[in-house]
């Protein structure tokens, strides 16, 4: 944790700030990935990865926001388990994607009838 | 048929001994004689010092099963023999043990496997894909051995001090969860939390843990994955970075691949940890994990490089079986590395 009396209020909004920037950067590249991207697998990646960083980016903001209490630990934990849930849900939808027997883009594919754009 | 030859492979289960009763009696059913060839599987890593006591306990089961072989023989002709597979090679997952047993079955040619409905190679190693798969797989023909045996929970409840641990440990996870998302100094809460982990640890322990607890090991493990966290998040700040600028590129160069990985973690918790920190860091997702076979959509080239480099395979051992674990070769020096599709699909 960053202590923020002896370093300035400033610094502690910076490292808010700063945190919140970057987690809505990931947030949307994690949107453009999905838009961009050629196919369920590849889409998953950005779904829910960058994702992640993107929500585990915005509750660290959050944490330090609210300062050294309560709902600091609840934060905290709700960080711990979307670290751990994100992961499982891309996993499951990759896998029916995979029992369904969707082919994987590749970049071949690309060449020959751009299939699903 | 005048020799008939049987494979049984045998493990510490409650219907390991009907198992033994089963091979001998159809056995010299089919056939006037009978070669009872009797092994038992070790896991992996039987030279480390915490596996030579299982080493023991599989010699101890051999003699005993080769005395009940004597005794339902009767005045039968059975010839016993005993062996120790996977000494000298490291077994993991159902699969390496179909194919530890068929090369003992080639050696020996036996006609049958007869296989204990409860096998469980080891004392740890989880089954994830069954072993009659597998068997089938190499081509090996088995028999399952109908027994009788009482239901999965009334061994759990047997087993005094395993049972105790795995209690004990819910317990007070469930307990600290509790008062951590309550308040540790109102009485209340520690009343009612005590009572809720009592229940949760009661009902849920023998499914939260399905594998025996250490005491020493456990605690450890868990101090060693605190400090697997902070390289976790580097890793995947790094690769998020990278997949990134690889999105925000105009020609975006993606060269989505899918990637097969024998990772030599063991199957359970530690295999769940590596194919979750791989799906965590982007550019590599898990879509399948067959045992120690993981199959990984790989996003781009880097990715997939770092993947083959085995980073997070090490520091899973690591974790799981401290540091020389970890000073293993990389999944690309071992050959366990492979990249599918392409035009062979």
């Amino acid at each position: 944790m960053i202590d923020a009396i002896p370093m300035g209020e400033t610094l502690y909004e910076l490292a808010i700030v700063v945190l919140i920037v970057f987690g809505l950067f990931f947030t949307f590249v994690s949107a453009m990935g999905v838009l961009r991207l050629p196919d369920i697998y590849s889409r998953a990646h950005t779904a829910s990865q960058t994702d992640t960083l993107g929500a585990g980016l915005a509750l660290a903001a959050v944490a330090l926001a609210l300062g050294w209490q309560q709902a600091t630990v609840y934060t905290v934990l709700l960080l711990f388990f979307v670290f751990i849930t994100n992961p499982t849900a891309a996993h499951a939808i990759a896998r029916s994607a995979a029992e369904s027997g969707i082919e994987p883009w590749t970049k071949d594919s690309e060449s020959e009838e751009g299939e699903s754009k | 048929m005048a020799a008939e030859r049987v494979l049984v492979p045998l493990s510490d289960t409650v219907t390991v001994r009907q198992t033994v009763g089963y091979a001998v009696q159809s056995g010299l059913e089919s056939g006037e004689e009978l070669h009872c060839h009797l092994v038992v599987a070790l896991p992996h890593e039987a030279d480390l010092p915490e596996s030579r006591q299982l080493t023991e306990e599989a010699a101890e089961l051999l003699s005993k099963a080769k005395n009940w072989v004597r005794e339902d023989a009767g005045s039968a002709s059975v010839t016993v023999e005993t062996s120790l597979l996977g000494t000298d090679e490291y077994l993991f997952g159902p699969r390496d043990f179909a194919g530890a047993f068929d090369d003992y079955a080639k050696e020996h040619d036996i006609d049958t496997v007869i296989l204990d409905p409860e096998y469980q190679p080891g004392a740890t190693a989880q089954m994830l894909q069954s072993i009659e798969r597998e068997l089938d797989a190499v081509g090996l023909a088995y028999d399952e051995a109908p027994v009788e045996r009482p239901a999965r929970h009334e061994r759990l409840v047997g087993d005094g001090t395993e049972h105790f641990d795995r209690l004990f440990a819910t317990f007070w996870i469930s307990y600290a969860f509790y008062l951590v998302l309550g308040d540790p100094t109102y009485w209340f809460d520690l009343v009612t939390g005590a009572a809720v982990a009592g229940i949760v640890s009661v009902s849920l322990a023998h499914i939260t843990f399905t594998f025996p607890l250490d005491r020493v090991q456990s605690p450890i493990r868990t101090v060693r994955f605190a400090f697997y966290i902070p390289y976790l998040i580097y890793e995947i700040v790094k690769a998020n970075l990278a997949i990134s600028i690889v999105i925000l590129r105009p020609s975006m160069p993606i060269d989505p691949t899918m990637a097969r990985v024998n990772a030599r973690v063991r199957s359970g918790l530690p295999l769940l940890a590596l194919a979750n920190s791989i799906t965590l860091t982007p550019g590599t997702l898990t879509v399948r994990a067959d045992d120690q076979r993981l199959i990984v959509h790989t996003l781009i080239p880097s990715a997939r490089e770092d993947l083959f480099d085995g980073a997070l395979e090490r520091a899973v051992r690591f974790v799981f079986h401290g540091r020389e674990a970890a000073a293993i070769a990389t999944p690309r020096e071992r050959g366990d590395t492979e990249v599918l599709g392409g035009d062979d699909r």
